[in-house]
This record gives C-alpha cells, structure tokens and sequence, in this order.
C-alpha cells in the first residue's frame, strides 16, 4: 500500500459538489456577522455611533472592543520569537487605536449578511489619523515616528559563525547584491470562516472552521475566555486550501464564539474576498544584502547577510518565525561554515503577517541561488557546477547549520544532495543546448539547489478503532485542508493491518473525537502524521495477534494479516476476522477476560490503538532541485517559463501521485509569487490591492508543463517509515530559478532583484537606465 | 461584499425599458452583468432600479443587410466570437474578442454591454473605433447614430445620455486585413497596451488604415498622424517606420502600479510595428 | 427589497425561489435550496468556483442576479453529477489527481462540461482556454488539463476522429 498511486478517496464528494465548507454548514437561528473594519492605516478612534445601524429591522448587535471582557489579553504568539513581543500583540477588536486597514473595530450580527452589510454603511465611526509608518525603511529610520512606545522595531537578532571576516579577506573573489520579495499572501480560493453556537445550559461552545492546529487554537481560546478545554469543540469541516495562513489564530476566532455566547444565537461569519486581502495573514516582505565569497576553483566561503523583514502593524501568532527560519537556513544545502546574519524584524502599518508556504525559505532561495549564479560568473564557471562543489556530502550528515530558529537547532537528518543533483540535471539535460531565441525573444535556463526543512513535532497523535463489525477508522491529530490525508493516512494503516485503506475512514480536526493534535503546518502530516498512523496500526495488529493466538490455539509468530482477517500463515482456513476480535475485545464480553471472583479489573479496551508521537525538534530535511528554461520577449517584456522540472528527495513517497501533486501545485503557486502576486499599498499606507482583477493568480495559461521528479534516495533517520515533508519543496525555489533563468537570457550581468517580474520590470532589465 | 438593495424590473420592448429607465432617479440598464454585477458586489453601483435588458429580442442578434454588418447590443460576446458572418464581415471585432475575458464571461457579457461600460482598458472600444463602427443609440426622443469615435468620450463615459440604451452597432464590411495585439499581465485580463491595427492595400497603394491604441488613456486613442503615413506611404517598411515614430506617445496618460506611463510608452512603438506586420501577414482577408 | 418569486428549472426539475432582488443565483441556489456545490470564492466574477451551467454553457454564478434566472434552465454541480458515482469528466479528474482541496472542483467540472459540450475532442489550448477563467490554488492546472485530454482522448476513439478539432 506504502508507495502506491491510489486514488483519493475523498476526491468523490469534491467533485460530486458534496464538500462541506464551512459556509455550507447552517444551524437553526443562525444569524450571520460582518466585521467592520478600518478604512484608516493608522488612527484614533475619536467616536463611534452605531444607533442608526442598531434600528435597521433584523439587526441584532454592533459589537464593539467593549463588549469583550474587561480581562481579555491580546492574541498571544504561540511560537517562540526573539525577544519579547508583548507590546505588540493585537487585541481582537481595536480598542482605541486602529494600525493597518483592515482591522476589525466592530461585529455587526444580522438576520442575513447583505443586512449586516447594510448596517455597516450606518456606522459613524470619527478618525483622527496618527503618522503612518509606510513600510520597513520607515520604520528604521530614527526620524519615523512611533507606532508602539518601543519603536517601531519589533526584534534584532543574529548569528556569526566561523570566521566571516578572514573569509573576505582571503577570498578570491567577492560578490555583493540586494534583493527584495513582495508582500504577497497565501490566497487559498475558499476564504476563512466560523460558526459558533452555544449551549449555555450546559456551558458547551461548538466552533466550526478552525484547521490547521485546532486543539492550539482551543487552548488559546480556552485560556483568553477564562474557559474550560473541554467545554470547548473545535471541528474541522472540508477546508478550501490553507498554505499556512488560514488556521492560525485570528481575532476572529476570538470574537465570533465570544459573541455567539453573548447573543444565545449562533453567529455564522463568512470572510469574503476583499476582507480576505486585508485581513488575512501576509507574508514574505524582506529585504537580503547578502555579501558572499568564494575561492578560484569554486568553493564558496562565507555569506553575509543583512534580512530586514516588514511584519506590519502586529505581531501574530507566528510571531517572527518567517524572518527566524530564513535567517537560519539561509545557507542553503551548500557546506559553509563561515555564515553571518543580522535580522530585524520591522513594523508598519500594513496588515500583520504569518507563514506562507516554504515561510522565509523562498524568499532566502531568491536571494541566495542569484548571489550563488554571480559567483559562478564571475569565475566564468558552469552553474551547475559551482553548486557540486558546494553541496554537503552524503558523509558530512547529519548537518548542523550551527543556527536555531524558535528553539530548533536547524539540522539536516539526512540526504545525498550530489546523489539528486545528478540524476536531476542529466534528467533536465542540464547541458543541452537551448533552443535558439526568435526575433526578440531571448531564451534563458536556470538552476537553484535548496534544502526545505520539514515535518517539525512537537508531537503528534493518531488513534485506530475497529468495530465489532469490523469496520476501521483512523483519528488523527493532523488536520487537512486539501492534502489528501483521508487516502494517505488509511494507506499507511492498511500496510500494516491488511485491510484495504478504502475501507478506513478518517476522522481529523476535530477536538471532541480527538484528544490531543498538533495539526498540520510545516510539511508535517507525511512524517509526523503517518508515522503515528503507522504506530497505532502496529499496536492494533499485536493486540489482534495476541488476541488471535489464544483463540486460534496458535503462536502468535505463526499468524499473519491478511484481508481483514488473522490467518494461521501456514494454513490459511485456519483464520479469526478483525471483526470477531473487535467483538470479543469489546468491554464487557466474557470471552478472555472471565468475570473476577473478587475485585473489579481491568477490561478489555477495544481492538484499537493509540499512540502520541513525539518528534525530533529538528524534523527533516529535503533537498530538492529546481530547473527551468525561459523565453523572454525582449521587446515587450512578456515572459514564457518553456519548461520546469522540480525534484525532490522525499526519503519514502507513502502516494508518488499526492507527492507529485504537491510539487506541481507549488511550483504554481511559487510562479504567482515570481511573477504576478503583490498586495501592494501605497505610501501612505492604504491597500492597493483589493479584489482579483489586481491580485493575479496564475491561471491555466501562465504555466508551463511541469515535471516531477521524485525520487526516495535518502530515507529520514528521524522517523521509522523514513518519510520526509514534500508540501514546500515545490514552492520554495521558483522565484529563485526563473530569476537565474533571466539573467541568463538577459546575459548582460542584469539581474532581477525585485519581485513579482512584472513585463515592466523585465523590460527594465532589457534597457537598462529606460 | 453584498449589493446594496435595489429593485428590478425585466421589460420585453425597448420601449418598456427606456420608460423604466425615465421612471427612476437612479435606474441602471443590466447586460450581461459582467462589469456591473462586479460593481455592484463592492457596492461601487448603487442603483435604485435594475433594467434588465435580457429579455428584449429586438436587442440581440447578428444581421447582414446590404453590406451592412447590424449587431444587437445584447448580443453575447460568445456570439459574436464564433460567427462566420463576423468573422467574414469584421475580422479586427473576432480578433478583439479572443482577448476577452474567459468563455463563461463571454458567455454572457454582451458586445453592447463592453462598449457603454467603456473600461478605458477593454477590447472592443478600439476595435469599435479601428472599425468605423456606428452606435445606435435610442432614447425617449427615438433613435440617434453615433460614430465610434465620438462614443467613447473618457473613462467608463460615453455618449450614452443618462436613460439611453446602446440598441446596437453597425459595420460597414471591414477594409482591409488586420490584427490585435495587445500586452496584458495574463491572458483573458484587460491590456496594459492595447493596439487593433487595420490596413487596405491595393495595388501596392495603402488605401484605408486604422490604428487605435487602449489601455493608454481615459478612452482609445486613434494615431492620426500614423494612419496618414499609411495611406501616403504605404505599408513598406519605410513607411513604417516613419509610423513609429509618428504615434501619439504623449497621449499615454494611464500610470498605475501594475504598470508606469514609460513602461506603456515604450510598448506602444513595438506592439505597432508587431500588429501592422501581423495584419499584413494575416490570411483572414474580408 | 421585497423577495419576489422567480421560477425557472434547476437541474431539471422546475423551482420556485423566493428572493430579494440582489441575492445572486450563486447565493440563491446555495441558501434557499442547501446545494452548496456551487462554492463562492470572490463573488466579484474571477476565480469560476460559482459555475453554473445556463443552457449548457459555463457562466459565472455569482454574477448573475436570481430574478435574471426566471423561465431559464440551470444546472449546478449537484444536477451535472451521476445518482451514484462520477461522471465521466469526474472520474478522469479523480484519476489524474485533479484536484486537492476540491473547492474548484466543481466549477472545473462544469467548465469541462461546457467545453465538451461544443468539442467533444479539445485539443490542450482548448482545453486551457476553457478552464482560463478558473482559478486552482492547489493542483496548478497539469493534471486538470490532463484529465480534460484523456477524456478527449475517448471521444474521439468513440467518434473514430483523427485529429484533434479545435
Ligand atoms: C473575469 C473577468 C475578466 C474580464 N476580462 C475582460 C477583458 O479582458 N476585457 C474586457 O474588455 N472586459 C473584460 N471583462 C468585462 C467584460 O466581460 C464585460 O462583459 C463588459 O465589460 C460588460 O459587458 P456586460 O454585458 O457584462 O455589461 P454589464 O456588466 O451588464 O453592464 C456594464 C455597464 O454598461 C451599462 N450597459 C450595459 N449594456 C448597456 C446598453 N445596451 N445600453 C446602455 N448601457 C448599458 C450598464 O448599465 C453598466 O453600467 C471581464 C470580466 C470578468 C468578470
Ligand atoms: S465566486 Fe463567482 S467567480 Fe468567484
Ligand atoms: S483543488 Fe484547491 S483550489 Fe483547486
């Protein structure tokens, strides 16, 4: 089962339209919310009057910052960040300052969203604007402003490991460059969304829409509303995509079950498009100054870089691990010893932001495979082959970096990066010669190497039920929001228990069936997911055994699985079923555990298994290989990416087909953010982007025929089923090869530096000084 | 992102629908919904009273009559896109609607609809002015011609008096071969620069010659001084060269974001020169 | 406003609505009669989640009114899908992989549809030309395209075609 292209199961409701979303979901007197938000990027919020929306016939409420409890604190960071980011935490509604468009200030609660819509039209809300701080250089120069007592710097930090300086002075040759990657946003086609419904006689808060880490996200509710975690359900319904930003803890999360308890009614709020854009994590504004050296035959000795992330006007969640995992992975798969980074994580009056798909890892492979291809010309180099020389070696695993990002040392558990460079560039036909450029189109070809960390713990769960009628049912503590896990997970489990993984149904998401979850981010499901799935199978399959051995008079290393069945291996007709075990092991039955004579005992506990995982800090490392050749209209500015092919290490593919899906679809998404994606504000802080007719997505005509190649060279030594995290190696390294693409093209040392490459900014690089 | 409340009304005549349109402060005609329903999603339109223009027959349909090419302003782009008789009648209107949109957005955004939205970005007002086409345009006091190029006035204005309907457009059969190029950010998306380029050669002589420019300015730009040397010169490569360098750059007034008024001004030369060449190579002879 | 009748047949079958003018069909079809199948995914016309089918051709759901739906003939996901199982589209996206979170799925499969309906054999920019209009934030359109070729691939050994007809 392990390894084989199975269908998905779950693809039957999808296409038949019988997805449940949450905004399919409706409950009896359910009123619907809209949540007004500020039109300011930086204001005091002089007055607010909401009567006249108060009388509009089936308004129920305007909520309001005060009508949250006096104690509430702001939505704390539920990951370890770089100094103390008390002071800027966001409370869930303004209370009397408002920091990027898009906050939330009130909640009005109606009979039906267009009414709520109308209401908020009637609310008087009086400004007075403050300063903005428009973007990361603003808020480092000393002249700006404050937004926060503080500053308007959130967090310094560094590392400087080895000898960088000595590197430069002995270096053959040096390079300098700077790079800048947009504001962009992970931009999954459904948009985020809540019911909640209370039961106040019996204190019972039921919560649909939450993914991604649901029983966090409780747990922070739980703790912000002074509740109990078991009067609180969060339940995962089918989930339009996530790419890291939906799921995190909002402040919607917050208020819209608050005020469900507070109306008696349940309150449905489906975010739409443009409160999307505003709200909604962004993701990747950075700068890198990286300075990088090198030795005459290639070896690459030092980087040093200078990262200025702009997070905007909070801190989230997240805190500052976008900015954290580039600075500490920014080397790459390359053996350096002599790295030096200084980070600082900047605020503005822009949306906050949070993780998006390969979180600092494409943004850091932008500017280091460009600084990798300048070497490797300035030596006059193949660049190909500037990279063999630098990779890690299969006998240098496992890799300490020498950095940390929230508290993991960044290590690589394994792989043989020279092994998948090979087979990827002779796959490719690295040295083909490309196609001649016709007229005004020039042709390009680029590669880039990167090592995607993946599959982090701390933990996670999974519990495998059979039920006396021999049906099986997996309950993971891994969320989905479109991955495939209800086939992946049941392939694993069948590997093991020998039934068939259709016949499995999988339960996830969902904090009244399921105890403890980590949820999914990071690439985690394959390795930390499935390997829990696998750990409950093998407990369910030695409690069959051992139950099988005393019914069947056998051994129990003489019995197999086999097709929902425990069969004597040497005589097959000799068998008990799954079923009749779970029968006999159901609690209560008398067959091998006769009645005590004395005492009560311990009973049966079901033909089940549960296990929580707990995983290595570091988690895996995949490495992956990035080629593509392009066709740039040097008259127009127009790009064409010809051909792509992504590889990637993923130590054991549990379904090659969901694996290459992964790749593909990222690759995509990556070329939105190369190419088309900005959410752009202009100087005085307002959001320029507000609907799809200005953030571009790719469509079915902007990408290319995309090859997979997947191969499991290096199995993960952090895991028994060896699996690594293959979600971002696709993204991670697109705008990093189609800029070193380009400049090939271009062949004149001009190189894109700024994303998204508009036609506008390629046609920069053909004319120079135009 | 729910519209405002409106009414609606779904008239049979245009007669019934120019009453309606009288009858209302702000009454608003609905075609295809491509541009308005949008509009009316981000509360942008707030219309008092939706006429809906689907369900008068006399406003759609494709029509030849004496050498002239009637097309109803309901007709649905889709339409138009997959006519023969268009396709034989107007090449430079088939070209121009390829880069419109997506299918189910020409399924049922209409030709009419285009041209009183007037997006200063879209299409079919170039290929409107590039083809001499005549709008007919009724109203309480009947009905009145317009050629395209007095039409499209600015930016999302017209022509259209307040109460008026766009009933259809009418085409003399194109003169001459042509093309439409344009450079949009993707395919289906309005243009950055649009050019619909028309040219006439007979006997070696460039007798008729049409070269109009969108996404430029508040509305489609005509390059006169260009069209002239055509027909002076010829379409020989000198000559075009001399276009090129005669087309009205400093008409570029569009300066956004997505894309600076130097960036579409050194557009321009080149996707001329890409679109008279294409329009001479092209077999699509009417 | 006022909620106004509106009658017009919906997957077949006639329907009677009551709605405000504004409410969208998209809206209408998912609120008053719970067939969720047709997904909203920006409600300003770009990213094809809502599509519908009106007399067979792919339009965008969110973008025409519920009043514009009298006497029409409309098909949502839930009226395109077999009884049981998939139809021949959805089950050569199931077998390509077509699809992850599947909130595209169904304006995919009724853009397909529409396609197919006039081309019974698209050649692949036919085939990405239709879909153009619908945005996949998951799979990047490869397999989609795939699974809409091999479907092209059948009919045309069914119809003994040579060629691709564009
Ligand atoms: C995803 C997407 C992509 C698009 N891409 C393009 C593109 O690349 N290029 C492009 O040009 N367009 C594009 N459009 C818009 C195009 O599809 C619309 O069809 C067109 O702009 C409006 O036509 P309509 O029939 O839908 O008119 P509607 O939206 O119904 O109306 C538009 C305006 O014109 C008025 N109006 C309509 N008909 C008449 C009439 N007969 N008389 C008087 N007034 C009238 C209306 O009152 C309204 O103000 C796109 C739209 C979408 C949703
Ligand atoms: S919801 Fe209709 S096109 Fe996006
Ligand atoms: S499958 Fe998720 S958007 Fe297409």
């Amino acid at each position: 089962m392990i390894g084989q292209r199975v269908l998905r199961v779950e693809d039957k409701r999808f296409l038949r339209g019988e997805g449940r979303y949450v905004a399919d979901i409706a409950l009896p007197f359910m009123r619907e919310a809209y949540v007004l938000r500020s039109p300011q990027p930086h204001a005091r919020i002089v007055s607010f009057d909401a009567s006249a929306a108060l009388a509009l016939e089936g308004v129920d409420a305007v909520y309001t910052a005060a009508d949250l409890p006096a104690s509430l604190t702001p939505i704390p960071c539920r990951i370890p960040t770089h100094g103390d980011m008390t002071p800027f935490l966001q409370y869930p509604l303004a209370r009397d300052v408002v920091r990027f468009v898009g906050e939330p200030i009130a909640v009005i609660v109606a009979s039906s969203r267009a009414l709520a819509e109308d209401a908020a039209e009637l609310v008087a809300i009086e400004f007075e604007p403050l300063p903005v701080v428009a973007d990361a250089k603003a808020a480092l120069d000393p002249a700006t402003p404050k937004m926060y007592p503080p500053g308007n710097i959130a967090t310094q930090w560094g590392f400087d490991l080895g000898k960088v300086d000595d590197a430069f002075a002995q270096a053959d040759i040096v390079v300098e460059k700077s790079f800048s990657i947009q504001r962009h946003s992970a931009m999954p086609l459904e948009t985020r969304g809540l019911i909640a419904s209370y039961d106040k006689a019996r204190s019972y808060l039921e919560v649909w829409g939450p993914t991604k880490v649901p029983h966090t996200n409780r747990a922070m509710l739980a703790r912000m509303l002074g509740m109990r975690d078991g009067d609180i359900r969060f339940a995962e319904p089918d989930v339009g995509g996530s790419f890291g930003a939906r799921g995190e803890f909002y402040p919607e999360d917050i208020f819209i079950p608050y005020f469900a308890i507070k109306l008696g009614k349940p309150i449905r709020w489906i975010e739409d498009r443009q409160e999307h854009f505003a709200s909604i994590n962004h993701s990747r504004e950075c700068t890198f100054q990286v300075k990088a050296s090198a030795t005459k035959d290639g070896r690459i000795t030092a980087f040093d870089v200078v990262l200025v992330a702009d997070l905007g006007a909070y801190i989230r969640t997240h805190g500052d691990v976008v900015p954290s995992h580039a600075a500490a992975s920014f080397p790459g798969p390359y053996a350096i010893r002599n790295y030096r980074v200084a980070a600082t994580a900047a605020l503005s009056n822009k949306t906050p932001s949070g993780t998006l798909r390969a979180p600092g890892m494409f943004e850091a492979n932008f500017a280091r495979e460009q600084i990798v291809d300048m070497l490797a010309e300035k030596l006059g180099m193949d660049r190909a082959e500037i990279r063999r020389r630098n990779l890690i070696k299969p006998d240098e695993m496992p890799w300490y970096v020498g950095t940390q990002s929230v508290n993991r040392p960044t290590l690589f558990d394994s792989g043989d990066f020279p092994g998948l460079f090979e087979e990827s560039v002779s796959r490719f036909g690295w040295s083909t010669p490309l196609p001649k450029g016709e007229g005004p189109v020039r042709r390009g070809r680029g590669i880039v190497a990167l090592v995607e960390p993946s599959g982090f713990g701390p933990f996670e769960s999974a519990r495998i039920e059979i039920d006396p009628a021999g049906f099986a049912t997996i309950f993971t503590g891994a969320s989905n929001q479109g991955q495939g896990h209800e086939t992946m997970l049941p392939q694993v489990a069948a590997e093991v228990l020998g039934i068939a993984h259709d016949r499995f149904r999988v339960r996830h998401g969902d904090t009244a069936m399921i105890p403890y979850g980590g949820g999914s981010y990071a690439s985690r499901t394959a390795v930390m997911g499935a390997n829990a799935v696998h750990r409950a199978a093998l407990a369910v399959k030695a409690k069959a055994l051992a139950a099988a051995a005393q019914m069947l008079q056998a051994k129990e290393d003489e019995l197999a699985l086999d097709d929902g069945k425990v069969i004597v291996a040497a005589n097959p007709s000799r068998f008990v079923t799954l079923a009749h075990i779970a029968r006999v092991l159901t609690p209560g039955n008398a067959e091998l555990v006769p009645a005590p004579k004395d005492f009560i005992k311990d009973d049966h506990d079901g033909l089940t298994g549960e296990v929580f995982l707990r995983a290595i800090p570091s988690g895996t490392a995949v490495f992956s290989v990035h080629m593509a050749d392009i066709a740039l209209d040097t008259g127009t500015g127009e790009l064409k990416v010809e051909r792509y092919c992504v590889s990637g290490d993923v130590g054991r593919a549990i379904n090659p087909m969901i694996v290459e899906g992964q790749l593909v679809g990222g690759v995509v998404q990556g070329i939105g953010g190369a190419l088309l994606e900005e959410l752009a504000y202009d100087e005085d802080g307002n959001l320029q982007t507000g609907s799809f007719a200005d953030y571009l997505l790719p469509s079915s005509h902007e990408v290319p025929r995309i090859e997979a190649l997947v191969v499991e060279k290096a199995k993960s030594i952090s895991n028994d089923l060896g699996v690594k995290g293959c979600g971002e190696i696709g993204i991670s390294g697109v705008a990093a090869v189609l800029a070193n693409a380009i400049a090939h093209a271009l062949g004149t040392g001009a190189r894109p530096t700024k994303l998204p490459l508009t036609t506008e900014r390629l046609l920069d690089l053909v004319e120079p000084g135009s | 992102m729910k519209p405002a409340p409106f009414d609606y009304e779904a008239p049979t005549t245009v007669a019934d629908a120019l009453k309606l349109l009288g009858s209302h402060e702000d009454a608003r005609p609905i075609a295809g919904g491509q541009s308005l329903v949008p509009m009316l999603a981000f509360r942008l339109a707030r219309p008092s009273l939706l006429v809906d223009l689907n369900r008068i027959p006399s406003l759609s349909g494709i029509e030849e009559k004496g050498g002239v090419l009637r097309i109803g302003a309901m007709t649905r782009q889709a339409k138009v896109l997959a006519s023969d008789v268009v396709k034989r009648h107007a090449p430079l209107l088939v070209q121009a609607l390829e880069n419109v949109g997506h299918p189910p957005t020409r399924a049922r955004g209409t030709i009419g609809g285009s041209c009183a939205h007037a997006d200063p970005a879209a299409e079919l007002p170039s290929a409107m002015i590039a083809l001499d086409a005549t709008m007919v345009i009724a109203g309480s006091g009947g009905e009145r011609r317009v050629r395209a190029d007095d039409f499209f006035i600015g930016a999302f204005e017209t022509a259209l008096q307040p109460g008026e309907i766009l009933v259809a457009l009418e085409l003399s059969k194109q003169q001459g071969v042509s093309a439409f190029l344009e450079v949009s950010a993707r395919k289906g998306d309005f243009g950055i620069v649009t050019v619909a380029a028309r040219v006439a050669v007979k006997d070696g002589r460039c007798i008729d010659a049409a070269l109009v420019l969108g996404g430029i300015a508040e509305r489609s730009v005509r390059c006169a001084e260009a069209e002239r040397i055509l027909k002076e010169q010829g379409a020989t490569p000198k000559a075009i060269d001399a276009v090129l360098a005669a087309l009205p750059l400093d008409a570029v007034t569009m300066d956004s974001r997505s894309a600076s008024a130097a960036h579409r001004r050194r557009l321009i030369p080149e996707l001329c020169r890409r679109a008279i060449e294409a329009a001479l190579a092209s077999q699509v002879t009417p | 406003m006022t909620a106004r009748n509106v009658s017009f047949t919906l997957n077949g079958k006639p329907a009677t609505l009551a709605v405000e003018p504004r409410q969208t069909l998209a809206d209408a079809v998912r609120q008053h009669l719970g067939l969720t199948g047709t997904h909203l995914g920006c409600e300003h016309g770009v990213c094809g989640a809502c599509t519908v089918l009106l007399d067979g051709d792919a339009i965008r759901g969110c973008l025409m009114l519920a009043v514009q739906a009298e006497g029409l003939s409309i098909t949502t996901i839930e009226g395109a899908s077999p009884p049981e199982g998939l139809s021949v589209i959805q089950d050569a996206m199931q077998r390509h992989h077509a699809l992850q979170c599947g909130f595209c799925s169904p304006g995919m499969v009724l853009a397909l549809e529409s396609l197919f309906a006039h081309t019974p054999c698209p050649g692949e920019d036919d085939i990405r030309e239709a879909i153009s209009g619908n945005l996949c934030r998951c799979t990047g359109y490869q397999p989609i395209v795939a699974a809409a070729l091999s479907v092209a691939e059948k009919n045309r050994a069914n119809l003994g075609a040579a060629a691709p007809s564009a």
